[in-house]
């Protein structure tokens, strides 16, 4: 590091493409929304193997308009795309390592053969860069899980590189207890975006190090850290090698402190609505692919819970808030009972910021599409009669108050068009 | 409203000096520094233990200045505009205030020069087997010169050549090479030394040169030697006037942010320098060094950094 660097500045500026809330109920908005769900990643079949491809790359992201940084990605997405495969169906995943980082997946939740499991130096070696794995193995068991890189764990699960896995059973007792056509995923995260960009950056730094030694034939196992066993690692330490956690890289106060919070990696007022018609069931699986706890709540509507970590509950309960802790899937079922738009959001109010403002982060919102359109209209449903004359009963009612003209521009400056709902990003 | 006063008018402290105070603003391709700061009038960076050991050999010196001191001749008031090709070739059009020991209150701008530099990014050089730097500097000090009117001509002119090559950049035994020559274009009517001013003034032309091992077990530095050594002619002089300096250092890493380190220096001045700065010299230092560094704003990541190099986030 050159000692006279006094500090290096960059400026990130993009311009994004608002979304405006305002035309919620149009059919454009659903066709818009769906950029903001999982991709499903398609298959092609050898014999009677569904075969995938997933490749990992550095990407840049934009979570909310705006906002950009680098990360890692499968396949140019965060989140990985969506696997959707038929419980027991026979599942090929040909992984291909594009970056100069090492890495692995790990299939969360599944029941793969142990060697297919992606823990690096536990289950196989860490896919190398510009190298390529096959995993192969038969979906198992039913429900909602995901599959994450092992390697690095702390960086690269924040830096992007998750996705969710969906095993689906023809024969669904969900399905059958709450019948519903649509379905969504959400999956959770929280990131560091100072600490990923600096530990990516000691990442391939340390890796173009160790390229220069593996090319001379110098590896070993103190360049790696990595050693067959204990005796050889006080071998090593006898010799000189200091363990990497007795020099005290980095404080506690480093590890690092999420500053975006994301739903099917995007932050408010990019995140996705969960579209619902009166009377109409759907699913939605919650998938915690970060570190933090996020407690989720509805508003308006208890929910049916109806599978833990992708089991299914034989006995579904209600309730409108659930902490969907790391490494958590929960399936819950919403009836569409109580039309309207409905905020669902984390109500530690802390992850509901981008980048330390509020509001942001995992807010997201339940829109009924049938919801009739006379509704939006802020004057003639407000219970503030200033802008309503017509609020409140009886005694109450303010019929003396007409909206002028002068009034009706003092609105329109404040709030702009006399509809709902509104992006607010004033903190 | 920013005032800064240093010392108290009867503290006898003495002189307090503020080096880096600057603003910086920069793209994927251009830099414009504006403050306090380095000058351009070293393009190396030479591992002694303080970055003013060798400063008679590794500075075009500040021909203003009386010589009290040695910050005078490293730091200035700098107007900077660099503009940067392919991450690699930096073209750096600058001018400077420099102290003016004459007159102190002075803030015109009394030099202006320009550089090339070509530079391998320090993350990068794994992948470099020789030439890690090189460059070219032009400084042209706008001097009184006596009888003469025209700015160019009255000025002192200084071009300096340096270079770092890696003669081995193996990440755990790296070894390295760094040399700067100056030429001072100076006044052919000094041909004697009465004080500092005629010093910076007359026609010279020094070499330094340094070699580094460093040992980075596991990729970080452990410990380091230098062997240094460098060369000052003053041709224009009636007396025949050179300089010799000698460096050797050694340092160690004690623990996270601490080093000790030795050094020992020789210096040899003849002729009119003799006079000036007095017999050879040898000195010993033994330091303790705690160094530290504290980024406020984490927002934006170094230039030098691969993501950037490689993936390019400053725009």
């Amino acid at each position: 590091m050159d000692r006279r660097d006094f500090m290096a500045t960059g400026a990130i500026s993009t311009a994004g493409m608002l979304f405006f809330p305002g035309n919620l109920l149009a059919n454009t908005a659903k066709e818009e929304n769906l950029q903001r769900l999982v991709k499903p990643l398609p298959h092609k079949m050898d014999g009677e193997w569904k075969e995938f491809e997933l490749y990992i790359d550095i990407h840049i992201h934009e979570p909310a308009p705006g906002f950009k940084y680098h990360t890692l990605a499968f396949n140019d997405s965060v989140p990985g795309p969506e696997i959707r495969v038929n419980a027991g169906d026979k599942v090929r995943v040909k992984f291909i390592n594009k970056t100069d980082l090492n890495h692995t997946i790990h299939w969360h939740g599944m029941h793969v053969p142990w060697r297919m499991d992606g823990v690096p130096f536990v289950t196989q070696l860490p896919v190398m860069p510009k190298n390529e794995f096959i995993y192969e193995f038969v979906a198992k068991p039913e429900g909602t899980h995901f599959y994450h890189c092992h390697w690095g764990t702390l960086m690269h699960m924040q830096a992007g590189m998750f996705g969710s896995l969906i095993v689906e059973n023809p024969n669904d007792p969900i399905k059958k207890r709450f019948p519903y056509e649509r379905e969504y995923t959400l999956v959770y995260s929280a990131h560091d975006t100072n600490y990923v960009r600096g530990e990516m950056n000691g990442m391939l730094e340390r890796m173009k190090q160790q390229s220069f030694l593996m090319k001379e034939g110098r590896f070993t196992p103190e360049e790696w850290s990595v050693f067959d066993n204990k005796e050889q690692l006080l071998d090593s330490m006898s010799n000189g090698y200091i363990p990497p956690y007795s020099n005290s890289r980095r404080s506690n106060a480093d590890l690092p402190q999420a500053n975006w919070f994301t739903v099917n990696g995007k932050s408010y007022p990019s995140t996705p609505y969960l579209f619902i018609k009166e009377n109409e069931n759907i699913r939605v699986r919650l998938i915690n692919a970060g570190a933090e706890t996020h407690n989720l709540h509805l508003h308006g509507h208890d929910f049916w819970m109806v599978a833990d970590d992708g089991v299914p509950l034989e006995h579904p309960w209600k309730r409108n808030t659930v902490p969907l802790n790391a490494g958590k899937t929960y399936d819950i079922i919403i009836e569409g009972k109580n039309r309207g738009i409905w905020t669902f959001h984390d109500h530690d109010t802390r992850k509901v910021t981008n980048n330390g403002l509020y509001p942001g982060g995992n807010l997201l919102a339940l829109v009924y599409e049938d919801l009739p359109a006379d509704e939006l209209i802020i004057t003639k449903h407000s219970g503030n009669p200033m802008l309503n004359p017509n609020t409140g009963m009886g005694g109450m009612k303010m019929d003396k108050m007409k909206m002028g003209d002068e009034k009706m521009k003092m609105n329109k400056m404040l709030f702009g068009e006399d509809k709902l709902p509104k992006i607010a990003l004033d903190e | 409203m920013l005032g800064i006063q240093f010392p108290d008018a009867n503290s006898d402290l003495g002189q307090v000096f503020y080096n880096n105070i600057f603003m910086r603003i920069e793209d994927e391709k251009n830099i414009v520094k504006v403050g306090r700061t380095l000058t351009q009038t070293i393009l190396n960076e030479f591992p002694t233990l303080r970055d003013d050991d060798a400063i008679r050999f590794v500075y075009a010196l500040n021909p203003f200045s009386d010589g009290v001191n040695t910050e005078r001749d490293q730091y200035a008031n700098v107007l900077e505009y660099a503009r940067i090709f392919n991450q690699r070739f930096f073209v750096s059009l600058h001018g400077e205030n420099f102290y003016d020991s004459l007159s102190p209150d002075n803030f015109k701008l009394n030099s202006m020069g320009i550089s090339l530099m070509y530079r391998v990014p320090f993350v990068q050089k794994w992948d470099r087997n020789i030439l890690q730097e090189i460059g070219v500097s032009y400084n042209n000090y706008f001097t009184d010169r006596p009888g003469y009117s025209n700015d160019f001509k009255s000025s002192v002119k200084n071009l300096i050549f340096s270079t770092t090559l890696n003669l081995k950049p193996d990440p755990i035994n790296f070894i390295d090479f760094k040399f700067q020559a100056i030429q001072n274009f100076g006044w052919d009517e000094i041909t004697a030394l009465t004080d500092y001013f005629d010093y910076t003034r007359t026609q010279s032309t020094s070499v330094f040169g340094t070699f580094r091992y460093m040992k980075r077990k596991q990729k970080r530095p452990n410990y380091q030697f230098t062997l240094g050594g460098g060369y000052k002619s003053l041709s224009n002089l009636n007396t025949d006037s050179d300089q010799f300096i000698m460096i050797a250092n050694s340092f160690y890493r004690l623990g996270e942010n601490f080093d000790i380190g030795f050094q020992y220096r020789f210096t040899s001045n003849n002729g009119y320098t003799k006079t000036l700065f007095g017999k050879n010299e040898h000195r010993v230092q033994f330091a303790l060094v705690y160094s530290f560094n504290k980024i406020f704003n984490k927002q934006f990541g170094d230039r030098n950094q691969l993501l950037n190099l490689e993936h390019n986030y400053i725009r």
